[in-house]
Formats: C-alpha cells, sequence, structure tokens
C-alpha cells in the first residue's frame, strides 16, 4: 500500500508528456514510411513470385525465408550495425576510402520495411491468386495483354481484398516501431526509458508509454475493423 | 473468316482435340454441341488463344495466329469472347464494364465511349442498369451485359462458351433472345451451346463433336432430322 500511495503520476506525465509527443512523431514517421516500403516491396515480390521465371521465384523464396526466419530485432541491429560496414568494404573494393554510415531512424525504416515486405509479399500473392482466373481471361479476351490484365484488372481487385489484412500489419508495425529503441532511435520506449533513468518513476513512466501505445494502436485496430466490415457489403 | 486446319490440343498426355478443321465463313452463325469432354470448349477457346494448340494452324485475316510470333492482343481485339460465367468486372460499374476496353485499349475519348455503351446496353435491354455493380444483377442481366462489353471493341467475330449453361432456366430466354438478334444483324458467330433449339433455329451450320473429333457437321435441318453418323443419333436422342 506505501507503494501505491507513493505514485506520482502527475509528475510522470508532466515530465514525459512533451517528450512522447515528440516521439509520437517519430513513430508516426517510421510507420508510414516503413509501411509504404513494404507495400512497394511486398507487390513487387508478389508479382515476382506469380512470374514465369521460376530462377526468379527460387530466390524470392529463399530471401523471403532468411527474413521470416530471423527476428526483426536481429535484422534491426544488423541494418544499424552491419549493412554500413559491408557498404563501406563494398565501397573501399571499388577504391571509395570513406567510412559509410545510415542513421538509426533510416535504418530502422528500411529494416521494418523489408522485413514487413515478406510478410507483404505472401499477403498480396495469396490476394493475387484468389481472384477467379475467369477474369483474366475476360481480360485477355478483350485484347490486354499479360501486364495490362495484372496491373488494371487483377491488382486492384486482390489489394481491395488484401486491405483489411493490411491494416492489420500496419497496427502490427506501429507497436514494432518499439524496437527500434535498441538502436537508438528516440521514438517512444527510449524516451521513457531516459526519463525514467533520470527520475525513478518506473512504474508510472512505463504505465504511461503503455498508454501511449493503446491510444495509437486501438482507433487504428478499430478502423481497420470499420473498412473491413464496409468492405464485405 | 476463320479457316482452321488439323488443330490438336493435349494437356500432358491428355489429347483433348485430335485432328479439327473447320471453316468459318463472315456473317456465319456456327454452332458447335456434343457430350461433355468432347473438346468444344477447348476447341473454342484456342480460336481465341486463350488455349495455345498444340499443333496446327489457324489461318485469320491471312496470317496464321497459331505462329509463335504472332501478338494475339490485336486479333483478340478483333474477336469477342463471351463466357460461361460471364466473368464481369466486379468493380467497375455495368457501364464502366462496357467501355473500359475501348477506353484503354482503343483510346476512346470516355464521353464517345459512355454514349456507344448506352446504345449497346440499350440494345441488350439494360440500358436502366447502365450505373450499377454487376453483383446486383441476375445472372442473365450478366451475361447480356457481357454481351455488350464484347460488343464494345466492335469485334469481327464473336465467340460464345456455354453462354447459358450457368443461367437459372427462366433467364436462358433472355440471353438467347439477344444472341438472335445479333445473328440477325449479321455478326460472325461461334457458340458452343447445350441449347439445342437454339442452334437449329438460329444456325447457320451445327457441328456435332465427340472424343475430340468433329464427327459430322452440316445444315442445322439435316442434323437434327437426319443425322448420319450413329454418335450423333444417340446424343440427339438423349437431348431432345
Amino acid at each position: 500500500m506505501e507503494v501505491l500511495n507513493s505514485l506520482d503520476f502527475a509528475t510522470a506525465w508532466a515530465g514525459l508528456y512533451p517528450t512522447l509527443l515528440e516521439g509520437f512523431g517519430v513513430v508516426i514517421q517510421a510507420t508510414i514510411m516503413g509501411f509504404i516500403l513494404a507495400l512497394i516491396l511486398g507487390i513487387l515480390v508478389a508479382i515476382g513470385r506469380i512470374s514465369k521465371f521460376k530462377v526468379l521465384n527460387g530466390v524470392l523464396v529463399f530471401i523471403i525465408e532468411i527474413i521470416r526466419g530471423t527476428p526483426l530485432l536481429v535484422q534491426l541491429v544488423y541494418m544499424y550495425y552491419v549493412v554500413p560496414l559491408l557498404l563501406t568494404i563494398t565501397a573501399s573494393f571499388f577504391g571509395f576510402e570513406q567510412q559509410i554510415q545510415i542513421d538509426a531512424l533510416t535504418a530502422g525504416i528500411v529494416g521494418l520495411g523489408v522485413n514487413y515486405g515478406a510478410y507483404l509479399s505472401e499477403v498480396f500473392r495469396s490476394a493475387i491468386i484468389s481472384i477467379d482466373v475467369g477474369q483474366t481471361e475476360a481480360a485477355l479476351a478483350l485484347g490486354f495483354t499479360g501486364k495490362q490484365t495484372l496491373l488494371r484488372i487483377i491488382m486492384p481487385q486482390a489489394f481491395k481484398n488484401a486491405v483489411p489484412t493490411l491494416g492489420n500489419y500496419l497496427v502490427m508495425m506501429v507497436k514494432d516501431t518499439s524496437l527500434l529503441a535498441y538502436i537508438t532511435v528516440a521514438e517512444l520506449l527510449l524516451r521513457t526509458k531516459a526519463y525514467t533513468s533520470q527520475t525513478f518513476l518506473t512504474i508510472e513512466s512505463y504505465t504511461i508509454l503503455a498508454g501511449a501505445y493503446l491510444v495509437i494502436s486501438v482507433p487504428l485496430s478499430q478502423l481497420v475493423r470499420i473498412i473491413e466490415r464496409k468492405m464485405k457489403r | 473468316m476463320l479457316n482452321i486446319k488439323k488443330l490438336k490440343k493435349s494437356f500432358g498426355d491428355l489429347e483433348v482435340l485430335k485432328d479439327i478443321s473447320l471453316l468459318v465463313e463472315q456473317g456465319e452463325v456456327v454452332t458447335i454441341i456434343g457430350p461433355s469432354g468432347s473438346g468444344k470448349s477447348t476447341f473454342l477457346r484456342c480460336m481465341n488463344l486463350l488455349e495455345r494448340p498444340t499443333r496446327g494452324e489457324i489461318f485469320y485475316k491471312g496470317s496464321n495466329i497459331c505462329d509463335v510470333t504472332f501478338r494475339p492482343e490485336k486479333y483478340r481485339k478483333e474477336v469477342g469472347m463471351v463466357f460461361q460465367r460471364f466473368n464481369l468486372f466486379p468493380m467497375h460499374t455495368v457501364l464502366e464494364n462496357v467501355t473500359y476496353a475501348p477506353i484503354h485499349l482503343k483510346k476512346v475519348k470516355k464521353e464517345a465511349a459512355k454514349k456507344e455503351g448506352l446504345e449497346l446496353l440499350d440494345k441488350v435491354g439494360l440500358k436502366d442498369k447502365a450505373n450499377v455493380y454487376p453483383n446486383t444483377l441476375s445472372g442473365g442481366q450478366q451475361q447480356r451485359v457481357a454481351i455488350a462489353r464484347a460488343l464494345a471493341m466492335n469485334p469481327e467475330m464473336l465467340l460464345f462458351d456455354e453462354p447459358t449453361s450457368a443461367l437459372d432456366p427462366e433467364l436462358v430466354g433472355e440471353v438467347l433472345e439477344v444472341m438472335k438478334k445479333l445473328a440477325k444483324d449479321g455478326m460472325t458467330m461461334v457458340v458452343v451451346t447445350h441449347e439445342m433449339e437454339f442452334a437449329r433455329d438460329v444456325s447457320d451450320r451445327v457441328i456435332f463433336m465427340a472424343d475430340g473429333y468433329i464427327v459430322e457437321e452440316g445444315a442445322p435441318n439435316e442434323i437434327f432430322t437426319n443425322p448420319k453418323n450413329q454418335r450423333t443419333k444417340d446424343f440427339l436422342s438423349r437431348v431432345l
């Protein structure tokens, strides 16, 4: 009881509020850019996987397996610490003696984008496959080329069907931005941690942090559900 | 218009079309009848290269469309197809379904395409449905839209793949009515169908297929009243 009485949420809130608000901006930036990257990669990989080129398909499956088989946190660390080193070595190979660095947020966005891209490619692939083959035949019979058929007739329908699933991944990505704290991105978790280590308001700070995530993710999931229901009509 | 020579088509080890030759004249209505699995639909799909023939030639305006270097897109703009399951584009309205290909493939101006689209919908009796989505229509209505969509490309010839087989019986008539009108207007048509009345009353020539061959062909009167081949006799006695 002693502990509960000594809780000071008011102080913690006053201290955290400004910095969390800034962190919000970082979370939103990382999520939006990461998700756009994931969408682009996902669509491209899905198209590559349904193409006739067996070798391309095999290479893509291999890469997807690597990404899905390793933790996101490890990939983020890899992107932030290892990839710059590899790039530096590669550059020196071509005679450019320069230390290449990637700033933390960029590494985080690319890491999130690549990881989610691998999962979204499967979402898109199954969405494309699930479109009735009659749609393709009808478009071809009208004189559209295979490429036009895919882009104009199949993809819009597949994308529409995929929207609810994409929405769920978006909510997941918002929460996964907390992993960026590990590679020094000043998002919500890192800011809270810094505040806590100065004030020792541990219970208050992390509770507020959890609440902050809920404030983003709950309305977002509701929105996804509304869109899902609208589209079923 | 279409000269088909010694066509063969196999799916793996299964030979579906064994040796088929057929000449379709301009303005002619040819119906293809026969038992299920006889290769009728495959034959029709070969005519627009939705299936690539394994062997044989199909000549259209002097070029062999089965040639590997032949680009099917231009040909398909001139040879329309109507499917058993309509295959309308669900994300577009009825009118957009009809105008979509002319706008994107023939670069017809939107307004002109709309005007022509409405005329075509009027022709198939669905002008009032122009702005609804296909999933609100009955099967018969959807198929009539599909016919209007094919007509919008101003085709030289239309292929019908069992256009009434997926319809409730009471909706078959309205689709056949539209097809009869087309036939009367001189459209070249090849129709795979189970509607024997349509084959008898509308077509200029009836093809009877069985086991991947054309077993018998001739004027509808001959085929229906005086079939020569035993398989044709058996088939007709079962369906008539």
